[in-house]
């Protein structure tokens, strides 16, 4: 990332809404932020894979909450767990880092075979497919209950993950009153973050990046140079995917459960809102946009509360995805670049 | 199976409905409106607002008391409201962001964003799902199939409806101008129509329309705040469906998808599995997509 002024004016803004979150709060300030961090961490990486699609490619994705659950579910059943109604314990499977690899590779497949009408069709025909390809997974993993524990969901999977939990993380949340379960999420998913902007930037900055972004701005003039324009859609949409599968990992982990209700269309469209508001093609950008967007969801308690008195949490939630929308409208209106996108990079158009 | 058949016809007359309303506005202005399910669910809480008993406190935050006007004032007042409001959609949100010429894509994400504006201010009004203020009644049998008189009633004018559309696209000066609008926008404004007029006259019956359908949903099944979102995707499907843009297909493909909702029911591989069977109808969306993406009414065009 170059220091230019609107890379500053953005770590300015993050810095300022991380401040924020001490100044709205009288108490518990730290568990508060080191939560919020945690999904940012989390809905963060989710970003990153749904910029690789949209940003990167201009592939309109809508089908993310897929991508993300479909990893987690493949995952979390190759380890040891409890599913269903009557929590019908599974003592054994494979090493963590393996079904968490056969994760990803799952979401990766998927992503190939929705990229598949990728192929043949325009950019909003590509959003109802992907919307309505979600909604069947979603479907599908709530009516089978027999594998993935239908509405039950499954539980009792975590330590998988948390016996690998360095004693560094322990002491710092117990100096700090932390959750050590959800810090080790926290440290791992934004690390995983770093990692994978790493891989991007030097994908991005190779000749197959370039074939990426070619393949946004004109894709006949990519066949007509002799690169496979239909393979690198197909790549971008498997790459995205997979980032997408390791951060649904990462959330069914915060949870501690699985369940159908988390991968729901809800979950896209705060993804969408991060992408945008961090800026769409921007690699470093979801980062940013996902720590304010925390930062406002955090908030939305407080404002409810000056709207109803006594907010219940419907009505928490109701604002909430009142604000996101408000959100989504506005940025796309008045800053469809987002904080650090291009505007001469935004792919808005359908082609 | 052949039970299910007049469940299948009452939501395929929502979902037909619906479907020519959205296949319209995306025929004249090249809109994909995710926001539509809104508008449905609008025509259904703006009746049940307006037709409620005046005592029955519990919906509007307990601050607004329900009106108790005659229920089918209240469906025309609303389907009216519904109409307006898609008129100040156009004029004061998608005709700004048209004439500063944003792209359809960045458009679409909008509706999304509107979408979910809308539908979680209907939750902070309304929680609870609602019945209109009707009377229970027994279903009886039409022809072959079990339905309440009132459902029939719906099926009934659903029908009229729709053949009132057709009739006024093929016949009216309007109609016609409509369709010149969706074939070529440029042609049209060349042949002396306002097109910005004709959008906003689209935008307004789309909506009427959309809310029209919303009053069907909730007297065949009940209010809720998410009555829209939960039918949008099969609204989609027959759409797409029928083919996009047209509205003969529109009818035809809503009328599908809600009758192979239903009757999928009864196929084998679906015994036990009930709770997904709009996971059919989206299927066979994606394979016309994938395999005839102009539908089956639909003209060929590229859309690649």
């Amino acid at each position: 990332m170059k220091i230019t002024f609107k890379s500053s004016l953005t770590i300015l803004i993050t810095i300022f809404s991380i401040f924020l979150v001490f100044l709205l709060n009288d108490e518990g300030e730290i568990p508060i932020l080191f939560n919020l961090l945690t999904f940012a961490g989390i809905y963060g990486l989710a970003a990153i894979g749904l910029n690789v699609h949209f940003g990167l490619t201009g592939l309109l994705n809508f089908g993310h909450a897929a991508f993300m659950g479909l990893g987690a579910y493949v995952t979390v059943l190759l380890i040891p767990h409890a599913a269903g109604r009557e929590g019908v314990v599974i003592t054994t499977g494979l090493p963590f880092f393996l079904a968490l690899l056969i994760g990803i590779i799952s979401a990766a497949l998927f992503g190939l075979l929705l990229g598949l009408p990728a192929i043949r069709l325009r950019g909003d025909y590509l959003a109802i497919v992907t919307i309505a390809a979600a909604e069947i997974f979603r479907l599908l993993v709530r009516d089978l209950e027999s594998v993935t524990g239908g509405v039950y969901g499954i539980i009792n999977f975590s330590n998988s993950l948390q016996q690998y939990r360095s004693g560094f993380i322990d002491n710092f949340a117990s100096a700090n009153d932390l959750n050590p379960s959800q810090i080790w999420i926290a440290f791992l998913s934004w690390t995983s973050i770093i990692l994978v902007l790493l891989l991007l930037r030097r994908l991005t900055n190779s000749p197959w990046g370039r074939a990426l972004r070619a393949v946004r701005e004109d894709e006949d003039a990519v066949r007509a140079l002799g690169k496979n324009a239909v393979w690198l859609k197909l790549q971008s949409f498997m790459l995205g995917a997979g980032i997408a599968g390791l951060s649904g990992v990462f959330l069914a982990f915060n949870y501690g459960t699985i369940q159908v209700s988390t991968f729901v269309p809800i979950l896209t469209f705060y993804v969408w809102a991060i992408m945008i508001l961090g800026g769409v093609g921007s690699l470093t950008g979801p980062i940013f946009g996902s720590i304010i967007f925390w930062v406002i969801i955090s908030e939305t308690n407080g404002i409810a509360q000056l709207i109803f008195e006594n907010a219940n949490g419907q009505q928490i939630a109701g604002v909430r995805f009142v604000l996101v929308g408000l959100l989504i409208m506005l940025l796309m209106i008045f800053r469809p670049s987002g904080l650090m996108g291009k505007k001469e990079e935004l792919l808005l158009d359908v082609k | 199976m052949i039970e299910q058949l007049g469940n299948g016809l009452l939501l395929g007359i929502i979902i037909s409905v619906a479907s020519v309303a959205l296949s319209l506005l995306y025929g004249v202005t090249r809109i994909v409106n995710f926001a539509h399910g809104e508008i449905i669910a609008l025509g259904a809480i703006a009746t049940l607002f307006l037709s409620s008993p005046v005592d029955s406190r519990v919906i509007f935050l307990d601050r607004f008391s329900p009106l108790g006007n005659n229920f089918y004032i209240s469906v025309f007042i609303s389907v009216i409201l519904c109409g307006l409001f898609g008129g100040i959609l156009e004029f004061f949100l998608f005709r700004p962001l048209r004439k500063a010429e944003v792209g359809n894509i960045a458009v679409l994400v909008v509706t999304i964003g509107l979408s979910l504006f809308l539908r979680h201010i209907y939750l902070l009004f309304n929680a609870k799902p609602q019945n209109f203020p009707l009377e229970l009644q027994r279903r009886e049998t039409y022809i072959f199939f079990d339905m309440t008189p009132r459902n029939f009633r719906v099926l009934i004018l659903g029908i009229f409806v729709m053949v009132l559309i057709g009739l006024f696209l093929n016949y009216t000066r309007m109609g016609k101008a409509m369709r010149a609008v969706r074939d070529s926008n440029d042609l049209a404004s060349v042949s002396g129509i306002n097109s910005d007029n004709i959008i906003l006259f689209t935008w307004i019956s789309s909506s009427m329309l959309a809310g029209l359908a919303g009053v069907f949903q909730a007297t065949i099944n009940d209010v809720r705040y998410n009555m829209g979102f939960l039918i949008l995707l099969l609204i989609f499907a027959g759409t797409v469906l029928g083919g996009i843009g047209t509205s003969f297909g529109a009818m035809v493909g809503g009328f599908i998808i809600g009758i192979v909702v239903n009757v999928s029911v009864g196929l084998p591989f679906m015994e036990g599995h009930t709770e997904a069977k709009n996971a059919v109808a989206l299927a066979i969306m994606i394979l016309i997509l994938l395999f005839r993406p102009q539908g089956i009414f639909g003209e060929k065009e590229r859309v690649s």
